[in-house]
Formats: structure tokens, sequence, C-alpha cells
């Protein structure tokens, strides 16, 4: 990209002054972590409103920072449809799991599922359900790390993707969950910072009148009167429910946000730290408005061929307008911390599934120690970085980054949400029908994504294997496939259900009775919380 | 709590057996806060969605209806029902806050320590 060509002192500075924040909060939190809960879980000490920043980090991704200006610069009112989708699904979120979550769970999604099912099968098709949404977002995250850093800095993209596989696994190896939330933290008050001041100086160029934003833009997009109205990136209406359908339900089976709830002390600060992630992630959003339209409001028609074809380089390209290379680099590397931060939370989360899940609770049936499991954790991260990185470098950069978030939704919502959200809801829900709720979640999602026009029959395509079938997103199918599947196979099976461990989880979940204490861990050290007893654990952790 | 060092009992350990869980299922406290949490989430649940996929549906099959402008010019119907699913989920989302905070926390209290005195009444008994 040329965008950057001229940046790479200011930008190299930016993203050293970066690593190096990250770096020393994770060496500081690796002097402090030591159990398991320690790890996964960052002892449970997290404030609501801490945990609510880092979700927030976690969350907006740079398909968020940069994707979604971009999708607006390009095309208008659609791109806004992504903010919209992307927010509401927190209520999704608030009403339906996180307080539960919280209640029920310990480290992974696959102890609430395990909880009331039978360990071994009901943690590999959780396990299995999270890796595959963490690897589909993990490689796009990856390539447009790979892709932002080389444009920045001009180096390699390939070593580009390396550096970033190294830092977001030495966050985890040094500090596991408690460093992975403060790199979070401290992104979302960056992010949120970046978009309040491009968003400030873009008002002020339209003179503080935000209609302007939209006239300016319809005035010099080619497209006129159609930039401000639906369609012209999502041109097939059917398409755009079941997009909109993947976005409200799919972040309520993302392993990775859900895994965020079992670091605070309590329910209470889990749907606090909800409702403080909406408001944040709602404001960036609502911003989208000024750094989209206003990239297109004051680029106009001239940066298209340099945004690219995704838009992406749009925001970047408005920084420079609005104030210069300096300014243009602060604002790239700020994408960058976005990005690590992202990063670091999916591989955490895809840690514990093998770890947690496959490692301790599978092969080992529980007999390790903690400390082993911790020891394992570290070694899959580090594997799970390696993989990735091999994986961004092969596909390489003109790998479809959108597409490959978009289906990390799909499977979320089809494979993850429904088998969590009856094992909590449903008494009759049985092992089964986990087992089949997710194969058929994951496998419907990737095999409709396969022969979809966007992929068929190869990259960038127009195709599809099936002239009558030509949805890009296929929510409206798989989720309803997923629920059908936890149905079908709890109907069909003559498994019987232990109704004694489903009063117990249900229980629990609502009201907080023996739900897991927290270890009292901060980042400065160890609260009074910490010397917790049994008895106050049963309570309800710190009620 | 599990020392690092100790190996950890049968998987899925965490389970309280003290507790007599039915009973507690069936506790006219935890069937209150059921009940109660439910005449709210459900209808909120129902609205949110509904709103969203009212505007979703518009926005794919009626893109001339979501681009007519309205009391000033460039301002369209799409923009402000976007901006509309905003507002919403900020005010749900506090809503329901206030209601947790006020009526359900006290109420799964009560259900917790009801259950919990019954679990440890069987204990000593026994």
């Amino acid at each position: 990209m040329t965008v950057f060509a001229s940046v790479n002192g200011t930008a190299l500075a930016v993203f050293g002054v970066i690593v190096a924040v990250t770096l020393v909060i994770s060496w500081f939190a690796s002097k402090r972590v030591n159990t398991a809960t320690d790890f996964w879980a960052a002892g449970r000490g997290l404030t609501g409103p801490q945990n609510g920043f880092a979700i927030a980090g976690d969350y907006m991704s740079a398909a968020s920072f940069l994707g979604i200006a971009g999708l607006i610069y390009l095309f208008g009112f659609d791109g806004f449809l992504y903010s919209v989708g992307f927010l509401v699904a927190f209520l999704t979120v608030l009403f339906l799991l996180a307080e539960r979550m919280r209640n029920a769970g310990k480290f992974t999604i696959a102890d609430v599922l395990s909880y009331r099912l039978k360990q071994e099968p009901a943690r590999a098709a959780a396990a299995l359900g999270t890796l595959t949404v963490v690897a589909f977002y993990l490689i796009a995250q990856m390539v447009g790390a790979g892709v932002l850093i080389e444009g920045l800095v001009d180096i390699d993209f390939s070593l580009a993707v390396i550096l970033t596989g190294v830092f977001m696994v030495s966050y985890i190896v040094l500090g596991g969950m408690l460093a992975t939330s403060w790199v979070q933290i401290i992104k979302a008050f960056l992010l949120i910072t970046a978009a309040v001041v491009m968003t400030i100086w873009v008002l002020a160029k339209v003179s503080w009148n935000p209609i302007d934003l939209f006239t300016d833009a319809r005035a010099k997009s080619a497209d006129g009167e159609a930039y401000l109205k639906p369609g012209l990136f999502l041109s097939s209406p059917l398409d755009t429910v079941s997009l909109g359908l993947g976005l409200v339900l799919g972040t309520a089976g993302l392993p990775h946000i859900l895994m965020r709830f079992f670091t605070v002390p309590n329910a209470k600060a889990a749907r606090s730290s909800v409702m403080w992630a909406m408001v944040l992630i709602g404001a960036f959003y609502i911003m989208t408005t000024a750094l989209g339209f206003g990239a297109r409001a004051i680029l106009g028609q001239g940066g298209e061929e340099a945004a690219g074809a995704t838009g992406n380089g749009a925001v970047p390209l408005l920084a420079d307008e609005l104030g210069g290379e300096f300014f243009q680099a602060i604002i790239a590397g700020v994408a960058f911390a976005t990005i690590l931060a992202v990063v670091a939370g999916l591989v955490i989360s895809a840690s514990g599934a093998v770890a947690h899940d496959v490692w301790s609770n599978i092969v080992r049936r529980g007999q390790d120690s903690e400390s082993e499991e911790v020891w394992v954790a570290k070694i899959a991260a580090l594997a799970i970085g390696a993989i990735a990185i091999a994986i961004a470098i092969l596909g390489g950069q003109d790998l479809n980054v959108s597409f490959m978030v978009g289906l990390a939704f799909a499977v979320a919502a089809s494979a993850n949400f429904p088998a969590l959200l009856l094992a909590l809801t449903w008494r009759r829900f049985n092992t089964t029908g986990a087992i089949t709720g997710v194969l058929f979640g994951v496998i419907s999602s990737v095999a409709l994504v396969i022969i979809s026009p966007t992929v068929w029959p190869g990259p960038n395509s127009e195709g599809g294997l099936f002239s009558w079938y030509d949805l890009a997103n296929p929510g409206i199918i798989s989720i309803p496939l997923g629920f059908i599947g936890c149905w079908l196979g709890t109907v069909l099976s003559k498994e019987r259900v232990e109704e004694r461990t489903f009063d117990e989880l249900y229980v629990r979940s609502e009201t907080g009775l023996g739900a897991e204490a927290g270890t009292g861990l901060t980042l400065t050290g160890r609260g009074a919380d910490g010397a917790r007893t049994q008895d106050d654990a049963l309570v309800g952790s710190g009620r | 709590m599990a020392t690092s060092e100790t190996s950890r009992a049968a998987p899925g350990a965490d389970h309280h057996p003290e507790i007599d869980w039915a009973a507690a299922e069936r506790s006219p406290e935890f069937r209150e806060l059921i009940s109660k949490k439910r005449s709210f989430v459900i209808p909120a649940t129902v609205f949110f969605l509904a709103w969203y996929f009212g505007f979703i549906i518009l926005a794919g099959y009626a893109p001339d209806f979501m681009g007519r402008e309205f009391l000033t010019d460039g301002l369209t119907v799409g923009y402000a029902l976007a901006l509309s699913q905003f507002v919403m989920t900020w005010v749900l989302g506090a809503w329901y806050l206030r209601k947790a905070d006020r009526e359900f926390d006290p109420l799964a209290e009560r259900a917790a320590q009801v259950a919990l005195r019954r679990g440890n009444g069987e204990r000593s008994a026994s």
C-alpha cells in the first residue's frame, strides 16, 4: 500500500511504545499469576468497569476500526448496518448469557456444558466449536495485522505476521488472562480516544453540523442518492437479514467474549461489565458515522483506489488528511494495538479449549495438577500462535479477511450459542443433543460458506456451486440448523438426563449459589479477598 | 480451594452434593425469582429482536423507504432508525441493570440462603 509509504520512522516509534508498555504489563502480571484461576480468569478480580473496557478491547477488532469505516466510505449506509448489529448483539449477551456464564462457569464455555452433560463428549463438542470460531477469526486478524504493518513500516508481510504472533503469545505465556485483560483495557482506551479525536476533527471540518456529513458525502459520491440508502454493498435482501441474524446472535457464541465473564467476582459485576461495554462499543460505533461518511465528505472520490477494495485504507487516509503523517502514524499504532488485544483474547480462549478441556479434563481426566494445566496452556498458546502464523503466511494477504470474520460469527451463532443456551435453560437437553447441535452448526455454516458465490469456485469468485443458492451469509439457514440439531439429538437418543445436575446448574446459574470464587488477584497485588472460605464461596463468591 | 500442587478430584468435582438442589429448584423463593426475571427478560428480548429485525428487514426489502429524507435534507429514515437501535440498546440495558439490582438480586440472595440453610440443616441432622 502506498498510503503509508513515508511514515516509517514515527510509526515505528508509536508501535515500539505500544509493544513496550504491553510487555511491561505482562511482566508485572507474570509475577502475580500463580493458580489456574489466576491464569485463565485473572483471579476473577476484575471490576465491572475494568471488564467492560476489556470486553470492548476484546471485541472491537481492526474489522471494526478500519473495516466498517471503510465499508461506509465505499458503500455508504450499508456499512453502518454492521455497526448496529455488532452493538445490539450485546443485549443477547446481557439478557441470556452474561450472568449465567459467570455463575455456572469456571474457565471455558465447555465447563458450562459439561457441568450437567457427560464430561468427555460435551467438552469435546464445545472445544470443537471454540477452536473453529477462533481459527477463522484469528487468521483473519493475523492477515489484517500483516497487511497493516507491511504497509506502515515497509517490512515484509511474513515478518509482520510473525512479529504480531510473537507479541500476542508473549502476553499469554507471561501473564495469562491478567496480562491479556490489561492489554485489552489499554487498547479500548486508545481506540475510543482516537475515534473521539477524529470525530471532533471531522465535525470541525463540516462546521459542526453532523447533517452536513451526509449531504457532503452524498455530493462527493458517484452513487449520489443511493449512497445514503441501503443496497450498495448488501444487494440481496435475504442476505441482509441473514447477516443481521448472524451478527445479533454470533456475539453470544464467541468464546473469547464469553470467557471474559469468568474474570469478574460475581454476576453483578458481570452484568455491569456488559453495560460498560455497551456504552463504550456503542459510542465507538456511532463515531464510525463520522469516520466513514466523514472520509467520503473529506476525501471524496479521490481516495477510493488508495483505500483498497475493502476500504481498509480509508481511516489512515483520513488521518493523514486531517493531521498529516504524525497523526496518521498514531492512528496506525492504535490499529496495531487493536489487533494485538483481539488476537491475544482469541489465543487464550483457544488455549483454554486445548489445555483445560482437551488435556486436563479429557486426556488426564482431571488427575493433573493446576501447575501442569498452566504449563500445558502456555505450550498450547505457543503452538496455536505458530499454527496461526503459518496459515496466515501461507494463505497470504489475498485471503478475504471480512468473509472469514463473517464465518466466525456464523459458526459462533450456529454451533456455540444454541448448545450453551439450551444447556442452561432446557431441562431435557442431553449430551447427544449438544454434540449433534454443535456438529450441525459447524458443518452447515462452513459448508454453506464454501458453496456460496463469494467462495466457490475460487478466491473472490462470482460463481457459487448451485445457481439457486446465492447467500454470502449462512446464518439464516445454519442457526436454525444448530437449534434443530440440538433438538433432534436430544429427542432421538435414549440417553437419560440427570434431573439433579440440571437442578444444580439451573439454581447455580440463576442465584450464584456454589459459583466459583476468586483469588483476589489484581495487577498490583493480592487483595484481602484472597483468603475466602469455602462457605463464602458457596454463598455465591463474594455476594 | 485446591492449591497449585494438589491434583484435583474427578472431573466435574465442582458440584455441591451437600445442597438439595431439586428442593432448591422447587422452593417458592426460587420460583419467584424465575417468574419475576422471565416477566422482564422475555418481553424485553422479544421487543429488541422485533425492533432490530424490523430495521434489518426494512433495510433489505425497502431501501427506498429507508433512503427517504425527513425533517432536514440529508437525514434519512434509515439512519434515524439505526440511531434508535443504539438508544434502545442503552435504555434496555440500563433498565435491566436497575431491575436486577433492586429486584432480582435480593430474590436470588434469598433463594440461595434458603437452599443453603436447608442443605446445612440436613447435613447436621444426619
